[in-house]
This record gives C-alpha cells, sequence and structure tokens, in this order.
C-alpha cells in the first residue's frame, strides 16, 4: 500500500470521528454558516428599533439664556422635550465651563443645557451634557440639530437682507452631476476595497481558532485517550501519521472558513446588496487567493500540531494554543494600516504578514508579480520550515508517555 | 530453529534513566511467553522495543532474516494496555481502521474478526459504537484489532489486567488457541499465576534486567522453591524502582515557578522528605 493511501485513511478515520460528535458540526458548519446572514439581518433591525426607541424618549432639556428667541424654544420642544428655561449666569468664564450645572447632568436632572447669549449681532452656545449617557447625547443631537436649520434662516435673512442671492452667496463652488458616477471603480471594485479589510481578518481569525479544538484532539487528546501507542505500532510511518492528521484538521478548517466565506457573501449578495457587492475576481486572482489560504492555514495548522504534541496534556495544550490564537491578530491588524498603493516590498517577506498582505491585493483584483513571488516564496519556506517542525515533534520516541 | 524476534544486547535509556538493560532474548515460533515483573520493571518498555514504537538506544531488535522491527510492523499485533480504541466508531470501525492500514482487505478483515469475535462471544457488539462497552469488552475488541490482519506475533500488554474473572478466563482460552494455530504470544503480566496457566516460558524483569528465562519448572529448580511466587521473591529481592513516570522531572522553570506558589511550611516538610 502507498504512503499517499495510509495519510487519506488516517485523515478519513479522523474527520469521520470528529464530525460524529453533534458539537462539532454546530462549531464547524452552523456557526460559521450563519454568522453573516444572522449579522446582516440582525444588525439593521436591531439598530433601527434601537433608535425608534430613542426617537420616541421625551428628553429634559435647560436653556439658559437672557435673550433667546421664543421661536427657537418652540423649535426645541417640537423635537420631544420638555424644555425649562432660565436665566444665564453672567460671572461664566466662557458657555462651556460646566461648573454648578455639572451636577444637573450627572443626576440625570437634565439630559442636556443649553446656553445661548447673543454678543454684537452674534449669538455664542454651547451644549453641556454626559457623553456617557446615550438619553444626554440624543438630548444634544436634537439641540444641534435645531441650531443648525435655526442658523441657517438666520444666514439665508442676513444675506437677502443684504440684497445678496442666498445660493450663489453660500455654495460659490458646486459639484455638478451624482458624485458616484465620478467614481471609475466598478461597483464590484468597490466592493472588494471595503473586503479586502474585512475577509483577510475573518479568515485568519477563523482558521487560527477553528484549528485549535481538532489540533489539539488529534495530538495530545490522542495521547491522554490512550489510543497513539496502538497506533505508533502500526506500518505507519509518523510523517504519514502528522501528515494524515495534518490533512483532517486542514480539511474541518477549510469546511468552516468556506461555509464563513460563503455566508458572508451570501449576506451581501441578498441582504445588504443595497450598500455592497460582490466583488469582482480574475480566475487568477480567486485561484491565488485559494493558494494564499493554503499556504495560511497550512502554516497554522503545521504550527498547532506541533505545538499540541510538545505539551503535557489537553490542558497544557490549550492553555499554549489560545494565546498564540490572540497573537495572530497582531499581524491581522497590522495588514489593516497598511497602504497597499504605496506598500514596500519587505512586507511581502514577512511570515503571517504577507499572505494576508497578499489576500488584500487580490481581493482587489490587483496582481503583482513581483510582490506574489515574494509571498509564495517566503510562505513556501515557512510552510516547509513548520511541517518540519511539526514532523519533529511527532518523531520524538517519547511522544506516548510526555511530555515535553 | 531460527527465532522469530531476536533481541540482542539491547538497552534504552530516556536520559538519565535506565529502563532497560543488556536484554538478549530469542522468540520462537508457536510459544506463549510470559513477560512478569512489579510495576516499574520494564515489561512495557520492553514490548514498546518489541514493537517497534521504541528503538533501542543500543542493541538491536530484528525479526526472522534479520530485518529490523520497523521495517516489518505488519507481522505484529499489538494490544497496549490501554486498549486504545475511539469511543466515537464502533467495535469494527475501529477494528477495519488498523487493518487497512496494515493494507488488509475488508472482507478479508472481517472474516477473521468475525470468527475471533465469536471465539470471545463478542459478535453481536462488533457494530456498537465502543464509548459504552466495559473494560472487558473494550480489551476483546483490542485483541480482535490486533489479530484482524494474520499477525505472526502478538503483543500483549497486562490483557487481563482490570478484567472479570470470565473475561479474563476467555482471553487466556483465545491466547491458547492461537498457540495451538502456530501463533506466537508475548504476554505481560504482574500476576504469577496466571502466567503460570498461559505461558511455556516465563521471564521475569526487575528494574529492567530480565532476572531470569525458563518454563515455570526451570525456574522453581534455578531458585530451589516449591512455589513461583516464592522463585518471583527471591529473584526480585532487590528493591523495586518507581514506575517511569514516577521519575520524570518537571521542567527547571515549572520547578521554580511551583516553589513560589507553594507554601513555605510545605516546602520545608518536602526538603525534609
Amino acid at each position: 500500500m502507498n504512503s499517499r493511501k495510509r495519510i487519506v485513511i488516517v485523515a478519513k478515520k479522523e474527520i469521520i470521528e470528529f464530525i460524529r460528535d453533534w458539537r462539532t458540526i454546530v462549531a464547524l458548519v452552523l456557526i460559521p454558516l450563519l454568522l453573516f446572514p444572522l449579522l446582516f439581518i440582525a444588525f439593521p433591525v436591531v439598530m433601527q428599533n434601537e433608535a425608534a426607541e430613542l426617537n420616541q424618549k421625551t428628553v429634559d432639556i435647560l436653556i439658559q439664556s437672557n435673550d433667546i428667541d421664543d421661536s427657537l424654544v418652540d423649535l426645541i420642544e417640537n423635537q420631544t422635550a420638555m424644555v425649562a428655561v432660565l436665566p444665564l449666569d453672567g460671572n461664566l468664564s466662557t458657555l462651556s465651563d460646566a461648573e454648578n450645572d455639572t451636577e444637573e447632568l450627572r443626576n440625570l436632572e437634565y439630559d442636556a443645557i443649553l446656553r445661548i447669549e447673543l454678543r454684537n449681532d452674534t449669538w455664542y452656545y454651547a451644549i453641556l451634557h454626559l457623553s456617557t449617557s446615550e438619553q444626554s447625547n440624543e438630548a444634544r443631537s436634537r439641540i444641534l440639530d435645531v441650531l443648525i436649520d435655526w442658523e441657517d434662516d438666520l444666514r439665508t435673512q442676513r444675506i437677502e437682507s443684504a440684497g445678496l442671492d442666498v445660493e450663489s452667496t453660500l455654495d460659490p463652488l458646486q459639484w455638478d452631476g451624482p458624485i458616484s458616477n465620478a467614481d471609475v471603480a466598478t461597483k464590484g471594485e468597490q466592493a472588494g476595497m471595503l473586503l479586502s479589510l474585512f475577509i483577510p481578518f475573518v479568515l485568519a481569525i477563523w482558521t487560527a481558532s477553528a484549528a485549535v479544538q481538532p489540533a489539539i484532539d488529534m495530538t495530545v487528546g490522542e495521547r491522554e485517550r490512550g489510543t497513539l501507542e496502538s497506533l505508533l505500532s502500526l506500518p505507519l510511518t509518523r510523517t504519514e501519521l502528522l501528515l494524515g492528521k495534518w490533512l483532517a484538521v486542514v480539511s474541518i478548517t477549510a469546511v468552516g472558513v468556506t461555509l464563513q466565506i460563503g455566508g458572508l457573501l451570501f449576506g451581501i449578495a441578498y441582504l445588504a446588496s443595497d450598500f455592497i457587492d460582490v466583488p469582482s475576481l480574475s480566475f487568477a486572482a480567486i485561484v491565488l487567493l485559494a493558494l494564499a489560504v493554503g499556504f495560511y492555514g497550512t502554516m497554522i495548522v503545521a504550527l498547532y500540531l506541533a505545538l499540541a504534541m510538545r505539551s503535557k496534556s489537553v490542558k497544557e495544550a490549550g492553555s499554549v494554543l489560545t494565546p498564540i490564537t490572540l497573537a495572530m491578530i497582531m499581524p491581522i491588524l497590522l495588514t489593516q494600516f497598511i497602504n497597499l498603493d504605496d506598500v514596500e516590498m519587505f512586507w511581502f517577506g514577512v511570515p503571517f504578514v504577507n499572505v494576508l498582505l497578499g489576500l488584500r491585493e487580490l481581493l482587489l483584483n490587483r496582481i503583482i508579480i513581483e510582490h506574489v513571488i515574494v509571498w509564495v516564496l517566503v510562505s513556501s519556506m515557512i510552510c516547509l520550515l513548520t511541517v518540519r517542525y511539526a514532523a519533529k515533534q511527532f518523531h520524538r520516541e517519547d511522544i506516548i508517555t510526555t511530555k515535553s | 530453529m531460527e527465532p522469530l524476534l531476536k533481541l540482542t544486547n539491547v538497552k534504552k535509556s530516556f536520559g538519565d534513566i535506565h529502563a532497560i538493560e543488556q536484554v538478549n532474548l530469542d522468540i520462537h515460533k508457536q510459544s506463549v511467553i510470559g513477560l512478569v515483573g512489579g510495576n516499574g520493571a520494564g515489561k512495557t518498555t520492553l514490548l514498546r522495543l518489541m514493537s517497534g514504537v521504541y528503538r533501542p538506544t543500543s542493541g538491536s531488535v530484528e525479526l526472522e532474516n534479520n530485518r529490523p522491527v520497523s521495517e516489518m510492523r505488519s507481522v505484529l499485533g499489538v494490544v497496549p494496555e490501554s486498549t486504545g480504541l475511539y469511543s466515537k466508531l464502533t467495535a469494527w470501525e475501529n477494528i477495519r481502521y488498523h487493518s487497512r492500514l496494515h493494507g488488509i482487505d475488508d472482507q478479508l478483515a472481517w472474516d477473521r474478526t468475525y470468527r475471533f469475535a465469536k471465539l470471545l462471544d463478542i459478535e453481536q457488539s462488533l457494530h456498537r459504537y465502543t464509548e459504552g462497552f466495559s473494560r472487558g469488552m473494550k480489551q476483546k475488541t483490542a485483541l480482535l484489532r490486533a489479530l484482524a490482519h494474520g499477525p505472526q506475533i502478538l503483543l500483549l500488554d497486562e490483557p487481563t489486567g482490570g478484567l472479570d474473572v470470565t473475561s479474563a478466563r476467555t482471553v487466556r482460552q483465545l491466547v491458547r488457541k492461537l498457540k495451538e494455530e502456530g501463533g506466537t504470544v508475548i504476554y505481560s503480566t504482574h500476576h504469577l499465576a496466571e502466567a503460570q496457566q498461559v505461558c511455556d516460558r516465563i521471564i521475569i524483569v526487575h528494574n529492567g534486567f530480565i532476572q531470569a528465562d525458563g518454563t515455570p519448572e526451570e525456574l522453581l529448580s534455578l531458585t530451589g522453591t516449591e512455589s513461583l511466587e516464592e522463585a518471583y521473591v527471591s529473584l526480585t529481592s532487590e528493591t523495586a524502582r518507581p514506575r517511569m513516570e514516577e521519575n520524570e522531572q518537571p521542567s527547571k522553570m515549572s520547578r521554580i515557578w511551583r516553589r513560589l506558589f507553594t507554601p513555605k511550611k510545605q516546602l520545608e516538610v518536602n526538603e525534609d522528605e
């Protein structure tokens, strides 16, 4: 029997054993598949409901002024607000200094306080509020809306009274036609730009987190259950055993990642098509995307299998792999801040970061040959090193009993 | 007659710990050999050397025609002490997994399995998940798994450990039957009475050394005692060492870390000990 067949037998058995646990199906199939569609449905619904709820709330507003116009008070009252008007304290250094009014806001006696004063034909104002209170923020926002409209009216009146044309005075420079028509990027390319920040993040986090449990279960878990010894006495090399397990973990992780991306694209196409489009990618970009994901998965899974095999127990493996998974956020975040239009070549030589940058470029449908060559070469080398390291751990003689 | 399995000057060390010292053994066809010794004697290490799971630090473990055991694992059937069954697979799936890795056709493996399963009275449970199996059922399934590819040598590590009287008896009957059919069984146990019932030859392992090797009668004559128990006691009078696992020390970093979080009083007690 050839080596490939033995590797497939090991992988098949691992996958069968893994999927017989219903919790695995929930974690690796249902959650990734439904996560984004549910987010696309739930987010707008929750946000709309919260906004509507907040809109209906009556806010308490105190106006401190000695010369406020009654029309302005009426406008604020029309914003579902209970308004009280008191004279303005003349001893304030500026209107923004809360001073004695701090407690009234902290005790939620008032949600916001508008101070307004006319000095030499100009109105000066400040809105005191408590930024940690949703209702106070809402009150501030309603006052600002009213003030902006009121200021517009005032401005128009003053321009007209000076005998000028309002539109040409206020907007002497104007955009002609719909702004979106001026962007030469297609909707698909725009979607690619947006998703290039998002998909590498999802891919990297999901690959890193989805591989943890199967990697532990198939190595140190197998040792703890006492199944490893009988396996090592079979006509199967340890490299074949590693590759069989690696194939199983990669397959399980790949299913999870594919379903999550599928769920995301479904959500975009059917639930969020008003805001974003499905990115348009060339065939070569899709092939390279798959290659980049393959590299990332190979490195992560081989590293996890090696570290799990080195661990003394399932518990120890968990406490080693969890911080590593969290640490993977670092390269992911780093790639979000790198400007792809002016990216230095060395970034494509940094392991992990290079694959994620490659993913970002490919989602923009940009295939820059020099970049691709560097990240493919470096990632191939890192893959080899991680697989070699994993193989070294699997070849340790003490893996049945140890214990690193 | 050329031995089926030959251990020559085999020594096995784990760092500073010498688990097996200068072992020379010839295992011939159609025999049941008992490896008898206390906990930590080195029986399991010796079996792992024979199965190729461990490589000797020095010396050689060879099968017929001087071939290293690691290249000829298909001639071996191994039942480790832990049985090593996958709980989310059925008994047959567990057996089939190993027989496929041995390169055996499923139908052939099934026929062999079913035949032995009837002898062990477990044929009705072959399609059940092993998760709910008793210790005896697990041991029988592990035996079937080791036999499905038709090995020449069967290595059994404490095969009756934790079994009830009936199950242990069934296992012993199977071992005898295998011998009748021309098989070779190497059987590790710490029960002398059991070894006497099943084995043609008993090897007493103590602190990593082979203290004695012969038929029960030869051991009695060697020690001048009337029972095997007395023979064993006289051969292993030296204090037994602790089990290998107990000898394993935590890393330096772990030791320092533990000291930081161990009450001072307790540390003083440990140091006094």
